[in-house]
């Protein structure tokens, strides 16, 4: 059977970055495609409970090195559909691939409260990740809506820095005693139980949201809403998988499934880790199998790709020094302080105009055509990229 | 960082709560990127708090930009 790759993964969080270098220390040829950044969930977390592995970026960057030194190429693009069978087809944003073996660790989406004027207010009030966006509420009120261990993790980091902090378990915990009985130590934290949010209050930013309880409505002011129910697995992206309630891949069908996308994941660190490394060795032995026992191991293993290693001189470029653009991911004073920045390079290089791009939100990959536009017509892009 | 492959001059600015995951993220890409790190948060600012951030940032962005300029 001749392939593009032996395996392919999809999805360079913890599950798929394990997996894939499993997979590569064996010699196998093996891509990991990401839509995103590598380290998946690891990017928003600060502290690690549970896990002994540092900070998330730590972890994030030990997994990624890892696995490329193993020979894993990783791939920056989105991979659409999967088509199994022998070989598999994945369709990505890069085109058509085949792969002997496929590993899904595609995790789960964003926690989201699935209300009307949602999405707008994501990145304005509604946030999914404590670490990156809890200094932004310093003094205020947030609430919390979850009921697993990380809904109560994210609830304490954040009474590190709101005023108050409501956490909204729509019916009971099924977080451990011992995170319920720091909750309630906390002075700060209200753990109300039963409860569904259904508005959400604030014209272009987040001012509140109303509460249900068995004891009526209510409204409650707050800054912020960290929303961690509703998270989905990524159902329908191998075409016959069967998935369960909440979306998540029912492994079959010669498509292994890693991590949280697995139907019946504990969806923790330690977990992704054991499951991306049983799938790993499951690929290497089920393409052991259908290959007979003799491999030849590829022999730039371990070799960094070539085209990988360094700039690319974008060839059809006419752009001169006068051509400086602004390139903003839109978060709240981003635009702002890149347009301060930018008229301070204009003032100095006396440039007669700035050129400007938007990415619609900071939690989505770039759009390739903007990127080709950028790199095309200008010479230099200040971009606003973390706050 | 895509931008500074394609040989495009790209000063990221980044909060410094950010920059480890910053630098995290350009050793995968194997990109070493011009960072222009300025203090936590910068959403939820004031007019006169962001001129701060902006003022504190200038001098570092402009010495960036004449170096890249001078190099070309
Ligand atoms: C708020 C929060 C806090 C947590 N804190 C902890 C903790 O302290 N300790 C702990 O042990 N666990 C914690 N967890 C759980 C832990 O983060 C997850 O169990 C773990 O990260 C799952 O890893 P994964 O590789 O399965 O998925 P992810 O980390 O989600 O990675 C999936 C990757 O796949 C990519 N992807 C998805 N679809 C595609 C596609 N179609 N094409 C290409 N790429 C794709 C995504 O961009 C992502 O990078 C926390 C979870 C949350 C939500």
């Amino acid at each position: 059977m001749s392939t593009d790759w032996d395996v392919a993964v999809v999805g360079a969080g913890t599950a798929g970055l394990v997996a894939a270098q499993v997979a590569a220390e064996r010699g196998l040829r093996v891509v990991a495609y990401e839509r995103l950044s590598p380290g998946g969930q690891l990017v928003n977390l600060t502290t690690l409970h549970d896990h002994p592995g540092g900070t998330g970026p730590e972890l994030m960057s030990a997994l990624t090195a890892a696995a490329e030194e193993a020979g894993v190429r990783i791939a920056y693009a989105e991979v659409t559909r999967v088509h199994p069978g022998g070989p598999a087809r994945l369709e990505t944003g890069d085109g058509e691939v085949t792969a002997g073996a496929v590993v899904v660790a595609a995790g789960l989406s964003a926690g989201r409260l699935g209300l009307p004027g949602e999405e707008a207010l994501v990145g304005r009030g509604i946030s999914t990740c404590a670490g990156c966006d809890g200094p932004l509420f310093r003094g205020r009120a947030v609430a919390v809506v979850g009921d697993d261990e990380w809904t109560a993790e994210e609830a304490l980091e954040l009474a590190g820095f709101a005023a108050a902090v409501t956490v909204l378990v729509p019916g009971e915990p099924r977080w451990s005693a011992a995170r319920a009985a720091r909750l309630a130590a906390d002075g700060r934290v209200d753990v109300v139980t039963g409860a569904a949010v259904t508005a959400l209050r604030g014209e272009g930013v987040l001012s509140g949201v109303v509460v249900r309880t068995a004891d009526g409505e209510r409204e409650l002011a707050v800054a912020g809403v960290f929303p961690f129910v509703d998270r989905r697995g990524p159902e329908g992206l191998v075409a016959g998988l069967a998935a369960d309630a909440e979306g998540r891949l029912v492994p079959g069908d010669g498509v292994l499934v890693a991590g949280d996308a697995r139907a019946g994941a504990e969806q923790s660190l330690a977990a992704a880790e054991a499951d991306g490394r049983a799938a790993g060795e499951a690929a290497v032995a089920a393409l052991a199998a259908t290959a007979g026992s003799l491999r030849i191991v590829d022999p730039t293993h371990g070799v960094l790709p070539e085209g990988d290693a360094g700039p690319v001189e974008a060839t059809d470029s006419t752009a001169t020094w006068a051509d400086v653009a602004l390139f903003t991911n839109s978060k709240p004073n981003a635009t702002e302080l890149l347009r301060g920045l930018g008229e301070r390079l204009q003032a100095h290089w006396e440039l007669p105009e700035l050129g400007f791009a938007a990415k619609e939100s900071a939690s989505v990959a770039a759009d390739p055509d903007q990127i080709d536009w950028l790199s095309q017509r200008f010479k230099m892009v200040l971009v606003a990229v973390g706050d | 960082m895509e931008l500074e492959r394609r040989g495009v001059v790209a000063p990221l600015v980044v909060t410094e709560t950010f920059l480890p995951l910053v630098q995290a993220q350009a050793q995968a890409r194997r990109v070493q990127p011009r960072l222009l790190v300025v203090p936590h948060p910068v959403g939820g600012l004031t007019g006169t708090e962001l001129a701060g951030r902006i003022e504190g940032a200038a001098a570092e962005l402009l010495r960036m930009a004449d170096e890249a300029r001078g190099q070309s």
